[in-house]
C-alpha cells in the first residue's frame, strides 16, 4: 500500500464557495448576515418585524432555509420584501453552494441588505461559512440559559446574539446574565440585545445594529 | 447531525486523490476530528461506510483521531486541553478561552493499494 499525505479540509470546497459568494458580495456592496437559531425561536417573526421596520429605508431581500415547505417565504414576502425559499429536502443547515445557487434567482446587486435565515437547528448551521459577512443567531428565553455551555459552536462564531422572547422571562426559569456570561466566556466580543417581536422591546436596537453593520460594511470596502 | 453530507464530501475527497495517483483502491482513510465539530464519529463512520459503495474506496476503513478541545485562557495565557468549553481555567479558574484545537475536519493521510493491485481486484 501506498500512503498519501493529503491534509484537507473536509469543508474546503464549502469554504472555496463561501469565498465566491462573499466576493460577489462585495462587488455589488451588499451586506449578508447569516441569521441562525434552534427551531421556533423566533427568526421568521423577528423577519416579519425587521420587514416592517426597514421599509423605504433600506433595500432588504431574504433567503430562508428550510428543509420543507415555503411557509416562511410566504410570511415574510407578505411584508413586502423581496425573499425566495431554499428547501435542503432533508439537510439540517444550508451550506454555500446552495446559497450560491440561490442567488440566481436573488441577485445581490438589488439590495443592500441580504438576511439568510438559515435552517432552524442549534448545532448544524454555525460549521457552514456561507460567505455572509457575520453571522448573529437567536437564543429565546424558553429554550434555556444552559444551551451556550451545551451547544457552544454558535455562540463562539456569532457577532451578535439576540435574546429574544424576553416578554416570556416572568414565566420561565431562565437567567439573563447567567446565559450571557457563558456565550461570553465562548465569545468574549459577542454583542447581546434583548428583544421581543411580539412587545417591540429591542426591535429599534436590533435595526440600528443591522444598519450600523451595513454602513461598517460598506466604509471598510 | 450533517454527518451524511461530511461522509459524502469525504469519499468525494478520496475519489479524487486516488484518481490523482494512479487509480487504485482506497484502503484507509485517516480524519482529525476536533472536539467542538457537530460531528458525531459513529454516524459518521456508518454513512462513510455506505457512501463509499460503489467508489474505488468501497471497504475503506476510516480512522477518527479525535483531538480534544484546546484552550488558551483569555486571562493567563494558560494553554491546554479542556473537557468543555466553558471550564474554568485550571491554573487561574477563569472562565473563557481562544480555541487553539478542537474545529479540526481534516483529512489526514490516505493509504492506497497500487492501481495493478486493483485491477485485479476489479
Amino acid at each position: 500500500m501506498t500512503e498519501v499525505a493529503i491534509q484537507r479540509d473536509v469543508l474546503f470546497d464549502n469554504d472555496a464557495a463561501a469565498a465566491a459568494n462573499r466576493a460577489r458580495f462585495r462587488a455589488a456592496g451588499t451586506y449578508v448576515l447569516n441569521l441562525m437559531s434552534g427551531p421556533g425561536s423566533g427568526k421568521t417573526t423577528l423577519l416579519e418585524r425587521t420587514a416592517e421596520r426597514l421599509r423605504g429605508r433600506v433595500r432588504l431581500g431574504v433567503i430562508v432555509g428550510d428543509i420543507q415547505t415555503r411557509r416562511d417565504a410566504d410570511r415574510i414576502g407578505r411584508h413586502g420584501v423581496a425573499v425566495h425559499q431554499v428547501n435542503t429536502g432533508g439537510g439540517c443547515h444550508l451550506d454555500a453552494r446552495m446559497v450560491a445557487a440561490a442567488l440566481d434567482v436573488m441577485d445581490p446587486a438589488d439590495f443592500d441588505v441580504l438576511i439568510v435565515e438559515n435552517v432552524g437547528n442549534l448545532v448544524c448551521p454555525a460549521e457552514f461559512d456561507l460567505g455572509e459577512h457575520d453571522k448573529a443567531m437567536i437564543l429565546s428565553v424558553t429554550e434555556g440559559a444552559d444551551k451556550p455551555a451545551k451547544y457552544p459552536l454558535m455562540f463562539h462564531e456569532s457577532r451578535l446574539m439576540i435574546l429574544g422572547k424576553v416578554d416570556l422571562l416572568p414565566y420561565v426559569d431562565f437567567d439573563p446574565d447567567a446565559a450571557v456570561a457563558d456565550a461570553r466566556a465562548l465569545n468574549p466580543a459577542l454583542a447581546v440585545l434583548r428583544l421581543s417581536s411580539k412587545t417591540g422591546e429591542g426591535l429599534d436596537d436590533w435595526a440600528d445594529w443591522l444598519l450600523q453593520r451595513m454602513r461598517q460594511f460598506r466604509d471598510g470596502r | 447531525m450533517h454527518e451524511v453530507a461530511v461522509a459524502q464530501r469525504i469519499v468525494e475527497a478520496l475519489v479524487d486523490t486516488a484518481g490523482r495517483h494512479g487509480g487504485g483502491r482506497v484502503r484507509i482513510a485517516r480524519l482529525d476530528l476536533g472536539a467542538l465539530t457537530c460531528v458525531d464519529p459513529e454516524s459518521l463512520t456508518f454513512a462513510f461506510d455506505v457512501g463509499c459503495r460503489g467508489t474505488c474506496a468501497e471497504g475503506c476503513r476510516l480512522e477518527i483521531t479525535r483531538l480534544p478541545l484546546v484552550l488558551r485562557c483569555f486571562a493567563c495565557g494558560d494553554e491546554g486541553p479542556r473537557d468543555g468549553p466553558v471550564d474554568p481555567c485550571p491554573r487561574c479558574k477563569a472562565i473563557g478561552g481562544e480555541v487553539r484545537q478542537g474545529r479540526e475536519l481534516r483529512l489526514t493521510t490516505l493509504e492506497l493499494d497500487e492501481a495493478s493491485q486493483a485491477e485485479g481486484v476489479a
